[in-house]
């Protein structure tokens, strides 16, 4: 998911944090579980910390609970502000709030880093208590159903006794799918957007070429390098290449064209930024290193490469054969990495399944980054699935 | 409009009377979702509609409905045979593009196929033509020719040839007068507004 895309227009003021509709300031928690913890691999750590945000009351009956799933590079700051300093609120601002889509006046919104990330929650980053030294590469290999598996202890820990719903996008929406196949009876519905049941072979491919961007990078060492340090060029070239993937050709030729930089001036024949998709690039590379772990990158982008609950189960209708969940699919036309036709095969076979299950479809030329767009009809779609009222009263007056 | 709302209304409570209780149903066309919903709390059905809208879609899917956006036929070829109790295709017929395509298709997925249509051969229409000598419009073709949609206008006869072609055997029809209400006792070609089917493989 892009950086910048989504950051608000409005000019810089510092009241911008008390708007009606934002959560306003708030903080992240950590949640730390003590007991072994055994991943799919059959690795094991001695417990795990998941960073988490939460927004909105918790009801009485406990079940009024709506869980964000984050993409590959997002983290538990969905909403609001950290400080009145901030840049930019949490990535999903415009969707989560009071009155808003996801409704904080209504909803208790829950979300977590995921396990092996780098915003605070337990990764390849994370101090190894038996050596005193990051994990690197001797982290558990993990996959989706890990993350969600650490993330509903979260929720046992928070006290939620039913989820109102799972919400993702990209890789956000296999998290929401596999909390509605493994925790079928728990998770009440699902919102899947920009999403597949399992990546094609260019997916993959990109993915790839950006894993060896970063192994390639000398500063790499195998995993083992200073908090501060490590493949810093490699981990910027992954970053620019997958977030040309995030975009679309007609929303980069909107956005960018052939323009040119004013400081590039007349010369050419340089190998300076010189069009304004170069700088760009450049600048999502440079601010990606600050804040994101090359080996948390490896291990994210390979639990995404292998989540197949299809090939897990034998196939996708059987995959989806235990959940209970009301599901709502939505996919965007300009997405070529998770293009419309992989979002539509997980709605056809929730229905093939017997389930509930709805799919929508969005024009827009934001490519793959579509989901995080701002639009009143996706929020209307959204707010009309999770707040309807059970049992609709037919009325002749239409 | 009211005539026309009450109309709609009508062939809700004709397909109501059709549809076995807690069945699979497929709503071809499905708008804004006000027949599954009738049939839903009618007669708890188990419903699905396609429709090509994101607004109609949206639309169901604020009313708790499953709905499922993109062409019908691409989504009927996703199913195994006879997966549906009944497909539904009320007053859809004569705006596809490739009528046959889509009721052979749903004849494979679906167990039984209702359509329903607006008989073009009714005799207000024919009069219509006659007199005036141009394109029928009235309360239910409301449009000139430059402003319709494509549309393939057609006759309760026209249907049943189609039926006889295509070896589909015709389990239940309803013909109803002008009013879309009171059963047309004869002629139905000539003097029925409104035609119903419940199909069935022969």
């Amino acid at each position: 998911m892009a950086d910048d895309v989504q950051a608000p227009d409005e000019p810089a003021t510092h009241l911008r944090h008390l708007a009606g509709d934002d959560v306003g300031i708030v903080r992240p928690r950590d949640f730390t579980h003590l007991g072994t913890f055994a991943f799919k691999s059959g690795q094991s750590i001695e417990g795990f910390t998941l960073r988490y945000e939460t927004y909105g009351q918790l009801n009485a009956t406990r079940d009024n609970a709506i869980l964000i799933c984050h993409a590959l590079s997002g983290d538990h700051h969905c909403a609001g502000w950290h400080s009145a300093s901030d840049a930019k609120p949490g990535w999903w601002n415009n969707l989560i709030g009071p009155g808003k889509a996801v409704d904080t006046r209504r909803f208790f919104v829950v979300c977590a880093n995921v396990l092996g990330g780098c915003q605070g929650s337990t990764g390849p980053s994370s101090i190894n208590p038996a050596t005193g030294a990051p994990y690197g590469t001797r982290f558990p290999f993990v996959t989706i159903r890990d993350m969600v598996v650490a993330q509903k202890l979260l929720l046992d820990h928070l006290g939620v006794a039913e989820l109102h719903a799972a919400i993702g996008g990209s890789m956000g929406g296999m998290t929401a799918m596999l909390f509605a196949i493994e925790f079928p009876v728990f998770t009440k519905r699902q919102i899947i957007l920009a999403s597949t049941a399992n990546e094609s072979a260019q997916a993959i491919a990109f993915n790839e070429v950006g894993r060896q961007a970063i192994m390639q990078d000398p500063a790499w060492n195998n995993g083992d390098y200073p908090r501060e340090g490590g493949p810093r060029v490699g981990l910027a070239i992954a970053r620019m290449m997958a977030h040309i993937t995030y975009l679309s050709d007609a929303g980069m030729d909107r956005k960018f064209g052939r323009k040119k930089r004013e400081s590039a001036g007349g010369e050419s024949y340089t190998f300076d930024a010189q069009f304004e998709v170069e700088s760009y690039l450049r600048h999502q590379g440079q601010s990606f290193i600050n804040r994101f772990d090359a080996n948390s990158y490896l291990y994210i982008t390979r639990a995404i490469d292998q989540f197949d609950p299809a090939r897990a189960h034998g196939s996708l209708e059987r995959a989806f054969a235990p959940v209970q969940a009301e599901s709502l699919v939505v996919g965007f036309t300009s997405d070529w990495l998770f293009p419309p036709e992989q979002n539509r095969a997980i709605a056809l076979a929730l229905l093939r399944s017997r389930k509930r299950a709805s799919y929508a479809e969005l024009d827009t030329d934001l490519g793959h980054d579509s989901f995080l767009l701002e639009s009143a009809e996706l929020y209307a779609l959204l707010k009309g699935f999770l707040e309807r009222s059970e049992a609709y009263v037919f009325d002749f007056a239409i | 409009m009211d005539k026309l709302v009450e109309k709609r209304t009508v062939d809700m409570e004709v397909i109501g009377e059709w549809v076995e209780p807690h069945s699979t149903v497929l709503d071809l066309g499905c708008g804004r979702g006000e027949l599954m919903a009738y049939l839903v709390q009618a007669k708890k059905i188990y419903a699905t509609g396609v429709d090509l809208d994101f607004a109609r879609i949206s639309a169901c899917v604020g009313r708790g409905l499953s709905a499922y956006q993109g062409d019908m036929t691409a989504f009927m070829r996703a199913f195994p045979d006879r997966h549906f109790d009944r497909i539904i295709c009320s007053r859809t017929v004569h705006e596809l593009d490739d009528p046959a395509e889509v009721i052979l298709e749903a004849l494979r997925v679906g167990i039984t196929v209702t359509v329903g249509f607006v008989n073009h051969g009714f005799w207000k229409n024919r009069l219509d033509v006659l007199l005036r000598g141009r394109k029928v419009r009235n309360a239910v073709y409301t449009t000139s020719w430059h402003e319709s949609r494509p549309a393939n206008p057609l006759t309760i006869a026209d249907f049943e040839d189609f039926c006889r072609e295509k070896s589909i055997r015709i389990a239940r029809r309803a013909h109803l007068l002008g009013d879309w209400r009171t059963p047309c006792p004869a002629a139905p070609n000539l003097l029925a507004g409104y035609a119903l089917y419940d199909l069935a493989r022969a």
